[in-house]
């Protein structure tokens, strides 16, 4: 990286610029941590200065020692691990599905073409309010929760995926048929290779529409999960539940979001 | 001796929407083996269809066809595909074909490295200039071993430096490969230089209105050198007025 490198062999212009751009990363970097200690000081200093009620804002100390308690009985974990692998499930699922439903439509102009009106409709329609058909459907179970997590993503991937796919240079594909490449060659070697950052991309949005799908399931029908730690704690007024399940969703967004990102970059080192 | 690829009174019709085109109208050609033929016409007078015609993706709504031999094809452009090195992009039409063998790659390895891009070929088509993806997709073409190459305009997306000396390398190893050529061009100068023989097309619908035989005075041949030819500018003349541009 630019900011890593030895500036003993550029010319002094080029290090005074150099150095510029790492002060401007630095300050940006140093802001951003700021802000998010200050916010928690912040938070905390008012609720022992008695300017907010702890009992209903919670307050970070409480949410630590909250934390502490849980990990110790091992309810954390089981949360946690509940939504994890409901939202994962969700979002390969909605991925793996969308792509394959894609793959369907681009190989088939007739069924794309009378598919269209209903995707669009779909697609606008929040996918949260079919969640309770969905429960009475399958069940007061995890199928559902996943089905709900599923659904919020599914649409939205067809929709970008076949629109990737659509979008592939004419002359790529002529090239294949140059060659007497039959459609399954089309799709094969330039299609979807073409696609694979379209549905890394999509792989990413499906993240965080998977969580909405499944928090909202889980404030319906769960036993356990961070959802429903929400919507228990909310209701014997556990404040202090309710936050850190919060902050952990927020937390395990990022990490997830970051894995991608990562993934993105190993899957797409030709690119410049 | 018989053609390579003939073409006999072919038509060539056009549906859409908006109505019916008539993109060739009667159009007869042919072309002996290890020919270079040129063919050039106004913008838009059907070209590019009498390619794809030859080249088998279209079928032509009248007339025969007739091509005697594997045909490889090259677009305007290079169109590498950006996630395989260079390697893999020269393999390509030998891969859709199934013939992956060790012989086959040789051939591409052997190509690659005769042709200058020897120690390119683990990079990714981004690191490349336009001229060395270039001469990559012609060795991709040079693959699965065509007897005729179909050019449709390839040097069109190179800057003009880069054209001249890119359409020089790939005649030279066209020729040198001794391959049948059909090369379809806007460049009159580029057309002359690289052909045996020039047709010109009319207006759309296509048909042939004149053919050139290009005999230069030159001691060896090369592209590059045949514009340098003292009849190059008789040829060019003739061409330009049998082209009958005007401009507006």
């Amino acid at each position: 990286m630019w900011y890593k490198r030895d500036l003993k062999s550029v010319s002094k212009e080029q290090a005074a610029f150099l150095n510029r751009l790492r002060k401007r990363k630095n300050a940006v970097l140093g802001i951003q941590w700021l802000l998010l200690i200050g916010f928690f000081l912040l938070w905390e200093s008012a609720a022992l200065l008695g300017w907010i009620d702890p009992f209903i804002f919670s307050q970070p100390s409480r949410m630590f020692h909250a934390g502490v308690q849980m990990l110790k009985d091992g309810s954390l974990w089981t949360h946690i691990g509940t939504t994890l692998g409901e939202t994962v499930a969700g979002f390969l699922l909605g991925t793996v599905l969308g792509t394959l439903t894609a793959v369907l439509l681009w190989w088939n102009r007739f069924i794309s073409e009378v598919a269209e009106p209903y995707l669009v409709v779909l697609n606008s329609l929040p996918k949260t309010a079919l969640a309770p058909i969905i429960i009475v459907w399958l069940g007061n179970n995890q199928t559902s929760i996943i089905a709900v997590a599923l659904l919020t993503s599914v649409i939205v991937t067809v929709m970008s995926v076949l629109n990737g796919f659509l979008q592939v240079d004419a002359e790529k594909i002529k090239l294949i048929q140059i060659f007497g490449g039959t459609k399954a060659q089309v799709l094969t070697k330039v299609v979807f290779p073409a696609n694979i950052p379209c549905i890394l991309n999509a792989l990413k949005i499906n993240v965080g529409l998977s969580f909405v799908g499944v928090i909202v399931g889980e404030f319906l029908v769960a036993q356990s999960g961070l959802g429903f730690l929400i919507v228990y704690g909310s209701q014997i007024f556990k404040l202090d539940w309710v936050m850190l399940s919060v902050m952990i969703l927020a937390i395990m967004a990022a990490l997830m979001y970051e894995g991608i990102a990562f993934l993105e970059k190993k899957c797409l080192k030709w690119q410049q | 001796m018989r053609p390579i690829v003939s073409l006999d009174d072919v038509s060539l019709r056009y549906h859409s929407i908006g109505g019916e085109t008539l993109a060739v109208s009667h159009l007869s050609l042919s072309v002996p083996s290890g020919e270079f033929l040129s063919i050039v016409g106004p913008s838009g007078c059907g070209k590019s269809s009498l390619l794809s015609m030859l080249a088998g993706l279209i079928t032509p709504s009248k007339g025969n066809i007739s091509v005697n031999g594997e045909i490889g094809y090259m677009l305007q452009k290079d169109y590498l595909l950006e996630w395989r090195t260079i390697r893999s992009n020269a393999l390509l039409g030998l891969e859709i074909q199934n013939k992956l063998t060790p012989k086959n790659t040789a051939y591409v390895e052997a190509l690659l490295d005769q042709y200058g891009l020897g120690d390119f070929k683990d990079h990714y088509p981004y690191q490349l200039s336009g001229g060395m993806r270039q001469r990559v997709a012609l060795i991709r073409t040079l693959a699965v071993r065509p007897d005729i190459l179909l050019l449709d305009e390839p040097f069109s997306a190179l800057d003009y430096q880069t054209r001249l000396s890119v359409a020089d390398e790939i005649g030279t190893i066209i020729r040198k490969e001794g391959k049948t050529a059909i090369l379809v061009s806007h460049d009159i100068s580029e057309a002359i230089s690289l052909a045996d023989r020039v047709v010109v097309l009319s207006s759309r619908p296509a048909s042939v209105k004149k053919i050139y035989d290009i005999k230069l005075s030159i001691e060896q041949y090369s592209p590059m050198k045949a514009r340098e030819a003292p009849e190059f500018r008789e040829y060019f003349n003739a061409i330009w007025k049998e082209l009958d541009v005007h401009v507006v």
